[in-house]
């Protein structure tokens, strides 16, 4: 489970990032206040545009950032307090963190697996059953640098689950993907939620959280605005579907 | 302890899992400094044998008669200067076309012959460009050796028995004069030179895997997928600073193995005997002391050099940062290269200075347990506040996901 109580995050921006981004302001919140829960056995969607503060609150559950103010819980373990311990229960993926070009993913698998103290039994049937599925046997022993965009995706989420985690935090999961690699991934984050994982994806597609997501909730500007079911937040907005209710939700925060 | 195994094996693996690395890591440096050396040794040769072999140009004013039959008898072949030439054999010195000009004074013979005590003593004047090789080179043999054995020749025909004015010898030739020790005069060559190029070697051969180590990693978006690991930062700092010092520790033994074994090769080559500097004989506590020191260094180089990565932005910037270190440290075994005479006790409280001066005190046994116990500790206690640093900039978000 996931809990995020006020959590907050502001960047301090040095005078390069202030031109960059327009503004005469030193600081930047990125993630304002935002409170949320997320359950095993739920695919739960961070809906919102580029810069909206999805990948920063992600970031912050996966000890990479450090909130500025509040708490997140995963697992029972506060992600300050104890950082180890829930990157022993997390599975992380995102565009940012990419394998090492030199090593095949059969190396890189290995390699993570023991860094994750996955004993050499289990490795070995986590390696047999993720690259049965992401069909990554034609190509485990060739290095990453000379594999396809596609199936460097697949080669980072066999990588980030080799440890078989509690928690599935993946970062946009199906950007740059081809239409039927992309329906692969989506269709193995729900076999985790069947088998009782928690799945958390950030997106900015609407199908795709209308489709994948169990609970979705809407960030607009670093800011919660909207949570629940695909059905409740049609109800909320009167819409028709996921998009049209978006832009209810987005005009209301402008306004 | 696993993390800090995993990554230590994933570095090694990535140098020697890779032939490409391998070669550009541990053997083209050495096939470029002994490729230098011997080629630099080949032409300064060449050079020499070129000198030795020109016959000089030498032309004489004023010959006088005794000169001219002391120097046929050495078949010295010499060319008269015309009448008012002088100045047209000076530009030729000049210009190079002639080596020597050898003035003797007018009917030298004869003032020789009617000397008094109190006359003005003949003159000489051998006019030479130092600019010049062969004419440098002519100088030495006719005008310095030549000239003195005539002047010898000379004042025997005036005095009789030489021996008469020469009243006491000086032999500095014999190898009984010499009180030594062989093991530190040998120590005092290899002190000189080993310090320096330990320093150079290590640090040089850390500088780029280390900056790819960590910025390279960083730069590529690599390092990240090790942060949401459980490991521990320090792990992860520790694993690449091993990893880092065992390859340079492995790429220097390669060095000194190489050079030492191409020394002969080397020595034929510059032809000279240069290869004799080297004999050593250490015992078994220098050994230790030396290894035990060597680790040490290494280990303060690698966190030097991870320290810089780890703040880089890029590699560029990395290697802009790591340039003027390389510069400090070359500088400071280049001055205890040269340093003579005790060495104040403060220094031994410098790292990085310190190890150079033990270095070489080590090899000419000249070190005290307390320097060099103070030399340990401060490198080795060094490496560890530096490892403390990278430990917290890898937990700085602003560091690491810069």
């Amino acid at each position: 489970m996931i809990e995020i109580k006020n959590l907050t995050k502001i960047y301090k921006l040095n005078k390069k990032q202030m031109k960059e981004s327009k503004t005469k302001s030193s600081r930047k919140v990125a993630v304002d206040d935002v409170s949320l829960r997320a359950k095993k056995g739920e695919i739960y969607g961070l809906l919102g545009p580029n810069g909206a503060g999805k990948t920063t609150t992600l970031r912050c559950i996966a000890t990479i950032l450090k909130p500025t103010k509040g708490e997140i819980y995963v697992s029972g373990h506060e992600v300050q307090e104890e950082p180890e311990e829930v990157r022993k229960k997390i599975g992380f993926l995102t565009s940012d963190i990419k394998l090492d070009p030199q090593f095949t993913t059969d190396y890189l698998f290995d390699f993570f697996g023991r860094l994750h103290n996955v004993p050499e039994e289990n490795l070995k049937r986590r390696k047999e059953e993720l690259f049965e599925y992401f069909e990554i046997k034609d190509f485990a022993h060739k290095q990453i640098k000379e594999l396809s965009t596609g199936m460097k995706q697949k080669a980072a989420i066999a990588v980030s689950l080799v440890h078989d985690p509690e928690v599935v935090i993946f970062d946009e999961p199906t950007n740059g993907l081809d239409i039927i690699t992309a329906r692969n991934v989506t269709d193995y984050l729900r076999k985790l939620r069947d088998e009782g994982k928690l799945v958390i994806v950030s997106t900015h597609i609407m199908s795709e959280a209308e489709k994948l997501c169990d609970r979705i909730g809407i960030i607009i500007d670093g800011t919660k605005v909207a949570e629940g079911t695909l059905e409740e937040l049609l109800q909320q907005t009167n819409a028709q579907d996921l998009e049209d209710a978006f832009f209810e939700f987005y005009k209301l925060r402008r306004e | 302890m696993n993390g800090i195994k995993q990554i230590f094996q994933k570095e090694m693996a990535r140098i020697f899992r890779d032939k490409k690395m391998v070669f550009s890591v541990f053997i083209l440096p050495v096939a470029i400094m002994i490729g230098i050396l011997m080629v630099t040794g080949t032409f300064q040769r060449r050079m020499l044998s070129n000198i030795e072999g020109h016959t000089p140009i030498v032309y004489v004013e004023n010959e006088p008669e005794s000169f001219q039959q002391f120097r046929e008898a050495a078949e010295i072949k010499v060319k008269p200067v015309k009448e008012g030439e002088v100045e047209k054999v000076k530009e030729k010195i000049l210009k190079g076309d002639v080596d020597l000009l050898l003035s003797f004074p007018e009917n030298m013979d004869h003032k020789i012959a009617e000397y008094q005590t109190g006359d003005e003593i003949p003159e000489i004047l051998p006019y030479y460009n130092p600019g010049e090789d062969y004419s440098k080179e002519a100088f030495d043999t006719v005008g310095g050796t030549l000239l003195e054995t005539y002047r010898q020749v000379l004042l025997g025909q005036r005095v009789g028995n030489l021996e008469q004015i020469e009243i006491f010898k000086v032999d500095r030739e014999s190898e009984a004069i010499q009180i030594k020790d062989e093991d530190k005069v040998n120590g005092k060559v290899l002190g000189m030179m080993l310090p320096y190029f330990i320093t150079i070697l290590l640090f040089a051969g850390a500088m780029g895997l280390g900056v790819d180590m960590i910025t390279g990693e960083k730069e590529r978006g690599t390092m990240a997928s090790l942060l949401v690991t459980p490991v521990k930062r320090s792990s992860i700092v520790l694993g690449k600073v091993f990893a880092l010092m065992a390859l340079t520790g492995i790429s220097s033994v390669i060095y000194v193995a190489a050079m030492v074994a191409c020394m002969p090769i080397m020595a034929k080559t510059m032809g000279g005997n240069i290869g004799d500097g080297f004999k050593i004989s250490m015992d078994v506590k220098q050994i230790i002391m030396l290894g035990a020191l060597l680790i040490a260094l290494s280990f303060l180089y690698s966190t030097l050099i991870a320290l810089v990565s780890v703040f880089a932005k890029s590699m560029k910037e990395a290697s802009s940062y790591i340039m003027p270190m390389y510069m400090l440290i070359l500088v400071i075994g280049l001055s205890t290269m040269f340093s003579f005479g005790n060495t104040p006790e403060s220094s031994y409280w410098i790292p990085v200075y310190n190890s150079s001066v033990v270095l070489k005190e080590i090899l000419t046994q000249e070190v005290t347990i307390l320097h060099y116990v103070i030399t340990l500790l401060m490198t080795f206690g060094m490496g560890v506040i530096l490892t403390g640093v990278i430990v917290k900039a890898f937990e700085s978000e602003k560091v690491m996901a810069s």
